[in-house]
Order: structure tokens, then sequence, then C-alpha cells
């Protein structure tokens, strides 16, 4: 009932939500027995900084680039590599562009 | 008929979460105490998960200044609740899933993610610098490792269409139809051993254990995407690890060791029920020893590029070669067969 299936796959919605709106429930209760206080406006509610001093939040926000650092770094040869052909160069593009395209008739026409 | 499955669907529901939630502690307890008596410390009490989550329900719940209050409070529940619904597709205990029909392999794969996401949302919420780090390591490494363990999902699916199988992604057909007992050689049982492998190396970066912990980094950012939480919102944070072994392990179980013992002994009734249980703990707890206790004792933590690189080159490599293996296990086979 309800399920949808895409040949190989299948899923169904329904049941999902029952059982995720029974374990919010159950859970909702039990994090209830916890306690909700704390001293609000004081240090305890500055963020953790090892000790330094907490700044303005635009001062201490991290880039968003920053999420890249991993891969940038450990495969540097492949994006050193890439960047290079990043010409800017409208010619250049296009070059590519007339390559690939030749690339994919011709293993179109061979198989 | 609609009564029945709803009562179906509550009582599941509760039990499952008691058992997920009992023995995510229980395991937590002994890798904490196995890791100690292996580094010569005597280490905590097996119980003391069940005291931390008790006592951090007396602790505050403070919400930093910086904080999104609704978010930060809402998603550790939200990531708790995604990984007990998990556990009803999965075969338990030697039993069938609770909901077989419900979802497959594809889709517990994706609910996998909630959890994982629910500490990045929790940890760009919390307005900390440590924690946004944290959150954005999290999210790198959850680009990382999901390219081998897709590999790994699609050569034992892949394996099973071979076979005629239709629904090759349900858990019912992939624990009625082990790995080993599909391979027709040498080079199939190689390529499965090889995933296995790789599906162990995957399991403690989906548990954000040590070497793969680099989001949470005690030492580093103190604590990452949690160093803000605390009181009874860690306390689920706490739960959600508990769970996501039992889950991790089980998945294990189910893709590459879903034999009972008592079909082995000829048991029946009741025996049957409980010998098959104990074997099935047993099973999980080897699976937390192997991928996640002998690891994260013999292992420093790895920086975050290291981890990309380790899931991207060499165990994506490694999962590759084990398709490749497994597809020509039966050709190589067929070819000395006409010989």
């Amino acid at each position: 009932m309800f399920t949808l299936e895409s040949g190989s796959g299948f899923w169904n919605p329904l049941i999902w939500i029952l059982i995720i709106f029974i374990a919010f429930l159950l859970f909702y209760g039990i994090r209830g027995f916890g306690k909700s206080l704390y001293k609000k406006g004081t240090e305890q509610t500055k963020a953790f900084l090892s000790g330094n001093k907490e700044a303005a939040p635009e001062e201490m926000h991290v880039k968003a680039s920053n999420l890249y650092w991993g891969f940038t770094v450990s495969m540097s040869s492949l994006y050193s590599r890439l960047r290079k052909m990043h010409t800017g160069n409208v010619s250049d593009y296009l070059l590519w562009f007339i390559i690939v395209l030749a690339i994919l008739f011709l293993v179109i026409g061979v198989i | 008929m609609l009564s029945e499955l709803i009562l179906r669907i509550i009582l599941g529901t509760l039990s499952v979460a008691a058992f997920g939630v009992f023995f995510g502690l229980l395991y937590k307890g002994i890798d904490r105490k196995l890791s100690a008596h292996m580094q010569g410390r005597i280490g905590p009490p097996i119980r003391q998960p069940f005291r931390d989550v008790a006592k951090l329900f007396e602790k505050e719940n403070i919400i930093p200044d910086h904080a999104i209050p609704w978010v930060f409070n809402f998603i550790p529940l939200v990531g708790l609740v995604a990984t007990i619904s998990i556990l009803l597709y999965l075969p338990l205990g030697g039993f069938p899933p609770l909901f077989s029909s419900g979802a497959d392999l594809i889709v517990v794969l994706y609910l996998l993610i909630i959890p994982s996401l629910a500490l990045v949302i929790g940890g760009f919420s919390s307005g900390s610098p440590y924690a946004i780090v944290g959150a954005q390591r999290e999210m790198a490494t959850m680009i990382a490792y999901e390219f081998p363990l897709a590999i790994l999902i699609i050569t034992i699916a892949w394996n099973l269409l071979q076979k005629g199988v239709t629904s090759a992604f349900s858990f019912s057909t992939i624990a009625s139809m082990p790995v080993w007992n599909q391979v027709t050689g040498p080079l199939g049982f190689i390529g499965f051993a090889i995933l296995l492998v790789v599906l162990m190396l995957v399991t403690p970066a989906e548990l954000s254990k040590i070497p793969f912990d680099s989001p949470e980094a005690e030492t580093e950012i103190a604590g990452g995407l949690l160093v803000e939480y605390s009181g009874r919102n860690l306390a689920m944070f706490y739960l959600i690890d508990g769970v996501k072994t039992v889950v991790m392990a089980s998945i294990v179980v189910t893709l590459f060791f879903p034999y009972n013992l008592s079909a082995f002994l000829g048991l029946g009734s009741y025996e049957a029920m409980i010998i098959d249980i104990v074997f099935y703990l047993f099973k999980i707890f080897l699976v937390i020893l192997f991928s996640v206790t002998l690891i994260r004792v013999a292992i420093a933590r790895l920086k975050i590029d290291q981890i990309v690189y380790t899931y991207w080159i060499p165990l994506t490599l490694a999962s590759l070669i084990g398709l490749i293996l497994v597809m020509w296990d039966g050709v190589i086979m067929n070819i000395f067969s006409f010989t």
C-alpha cells in the first residue's frame, strides 16, 4: 500500500513518516526529563574559544570555501592542472568544446 | 488491516528504539573498556555510558548567545529519530526486517546521511567557529566516504541481479542470499573480501571514530561540532552515536554475514530464536571490535585532507578492483568450463 517502486528499488514513505512520528514522540518525551534551565546572559552562553576573547560574529566567520580545503590539498596536482586549463579565454573553451564533441562523435561512430 | 499495520508500527518502533539505545550504549561501554585495556588502562565500567546519559540529563542545557535556538534544540532529536527508523528496515537478531517492504538498501543509505547532516546543521547553528570548522570537516568526510560505499552497494546488487533476482536492493533478499554463497570462483571471493575491508574502513568514518574523527578532534578544535552542546541535547547526540554503531554493524552483518546458527545446529522454536539472537549480538560485537575498537586504538587521527585522500584514492580504487573481480568471477569460470 502506497509503496513507491522504481523497478529495482522501493520505498513506502507513509510507513517511514509514521515511524518517525512515533519515535519523535517517544524521544521528545524522554528529552523532557532532562534539565532545560541554564544561566542566560552569563559567561556560560559565550562560545568556547580556548580562553580567547570572543569577537563579533562577522569577525569569527569561517569561509564556506574552507569546506573544500581537504579536497584541494589532497588532490593539489589535479587542481593545479584544472586551474591552468581555466584560462578565462573564450577561444580556449570553444576549442575544448570542439575537441570533446569530436571525441563523442568518434565514440558514437565506432560503437 | 490498517489498524494492525499502525499497531505493528507503534510496537515495532518502541521495541526497536529500546533495543537500539540499550545495545548501543552497552557496546559503547564494551568498546571503551576494551580500548582502555589495550592501552594499559583499567578504563570505565561497562555501564558507564548509561551513567553518562543519566548525568547529561541532569546538566544544564546551555544555548550559546550566537546560536539559532530552535535549530540547535530540534536537530539532535531529528538525528536520533532518523537513526532509530533505520533499525526497523534491517534484519535484527536473525529475524527478517520488521518492514522489509518499507524501504530498501538505497533508502537506508540516504537515511544514514540524516544523523551526519544533523551533526552538521547542529554545528552550523551553534555560532561557534570551532563547531563550524567541525561541521565543514564532517561534510567533507561524508562526501569522501560515500564514493567507495556506493561502489560496494552497486557491486552487491549487480551480483544479485546477475543471478536473476528482481529485488536486488531488498534487505530480505540480500540476507537470504549471502554474497559468499553467490561466488563461483576465487576471483569473486577475493573481490568480496576487498569490499568487506572497504566497508569495515567506511564504518569508523560513518561513526566519526578515530582515525576519521577530525570533525570532533577534541585536542584540536575541542569537540568541533559538539563543542557548544551540553545537557540533554548532548545526551541525544550521545544516543545517536550508540544507536548508529548498532545500525552500521547490522548493515555489515546483513551484507556479508547474514548466517544463522540455528540452521546449522538443526534447532527449532525458542531455542533457535535464542541462539540466533546471541549469535547476531556476537557478530555485531566482532564488527565493532575490528572496525572501531582495534582501529581507534592502533591509529592516530588523520587530517581532513588525509581522510579525503584515503577514501577517494586507495579505498575507491580498492572498491573498483573488488567490483571488477566480482564481475570477472563468473566470466573466468565460464571460460574454464568451456575449455
